[in-house]
């Protein structure tokens, strides 16, 4: 965009390329807003559920830095206070870990609704056997304190 | 649904606490951004699917920790790229690598797009997020402007009930509000 130009020629040049733009977008952004409008049946509305958010994803760490190998696993964080999740995603296979340290019940959810339930060991730690696609969330009750992480795909 | 100079902030408020019609009207308001940002990716179908469900989902939960709801866009032009990245470096390492060829060490972007291409989609981005935070009035009127093949003046005045007279007008007051959200984004997303 030139700035130096009349700003009258200058809204023209913005709608056209607004429009392009949503053109552009269009035939995706349907199909993503069906699954916006089906993503609000999930809303948590229990108050004492603590919402552990994403705060570390190996994944996401810079390429050369990591030296990534096919099969390397992934480690992420979910931060609460009290209380946050531990994972370490390896094909196929979870493995995670509750802290601080401590006994607790894992569920697994998925969009479609499917639970997997696993009991956390006495020092916190839990193993899923099976590793849902799609999006997922953990919920992890303990004695302390009860939390829902981050929608994550695994 | 209008709500004066802010629709979005309202539109977060509501919705996070439980207006599931305010909900609705940010999914129409940011799909086009949200896929602006996930098309920029080489990704499959189904890859992109779980993107967006990802995404929204979060979003849903994140209403409320939303620390000012005018970062909305930038929340989601955040989010939705990180899970792209992620989505791509898992389709590399799924991938052996010759270890005598360096050239995998270059991150996704950088390996996606040239600059003249990755200036457009950021202008692309910050005009749908300007868009998108628009009074009704006025993102309804700027999409009917949009329409292909264009719309009278008289047609868009019945569909939207703005005198044919202020038809002008709105569209100039519209785009300067545009232009100044667009360019405030397209600097906030260059840092």
């Amino acid at each position: 965009m030139d700035v130096t130009q009349d700003p009258r020629d200058d809204d023209q040049e913005i709608l056209d390329d607004l429009s392009e733009a949503l053109r552009e977008a269009a035939p995706l952004a349907g199909m993503l807003a069906e699954y916006g409008r089906g993503a609000y049946a999930w809303r948590t509305v229990d108050q004492d559920l603590l919402l552990a958010s994403l705060t570390f994803d190996s994944s996401l760490e810079p390429v050369p830095e990591r030296h990534s190998e096919p099969g390397e696993s992934r480690v992420l964080t979910f931060t609460a206070a009290p209380l946050s999740l531990e994972l370490e995603v390896m094909p196929g296979h979870v493995v995670g870990q509750i802290v601080p340290p401590g006994p607790g019940e894992i569920r697994v959810e998925t969009a479609e609704g499917v639970t997997l339930t696993v009991e956390a060991d006495d020092i916190g730690f839990f193993d899923l056997p099976h590793v849902p696609s799609g999006p997922v969330r953990l919920r992890c009750d303990t004695p302390v304190a009860r939390l829902v992480t981050d929608w994550i795909r695994l | 649904m209008d709500h004066g100079d802010n629709p979005v902030s309202w539109l977060v408020d509501a919705a996070g606490s439980g207006n599931e019609r305010a909900w609705q009207e940010i999914v129409d308001r940011y799909a086009p951004l949200l896929a602006s940002v996930i098309g920029r990716f080489r990704l499959t179908p189904a890859e992109r699917q779980d993107i967006a469900q990802t995404v929204w989902l979060r979003l849903v939960e994140h209403l409320g920790s939303l620390r000012e709801p005018r970062a909305l866009p930038m929340w989601i032009i955040t989010t939705g790229r990180r899970e792209c990245m992620r989505c791509l470096s898992e389709q590399r390492r799924a991938v052996p690598r010759d270890p005598l060829d360096p050239s995998w060490l270059t991150t996704p972007a950088e390996e996606a797009e040239p600059a003249g291409e990755l200036m457009r989609a950021e202008r692309h981005e910050a005009l749908l997020a300007g868009l998108a935070e628009l009074p009704s009035r006025q993102r309804d009127l700027l999409l009917l402007l949009m329409e292909d093949p264009p719309l009278s003046y008289a047609q868009i005045s019945e569909r939207t009930g703005i005198a044919p007279g202020s038809i002008g007008p709105t569209r100039a007051r519209a785009l300067e509000r545009l232009r100044h959200c667009a360019v405030v984004r397209y600097h906030v997303a260059e840092r």
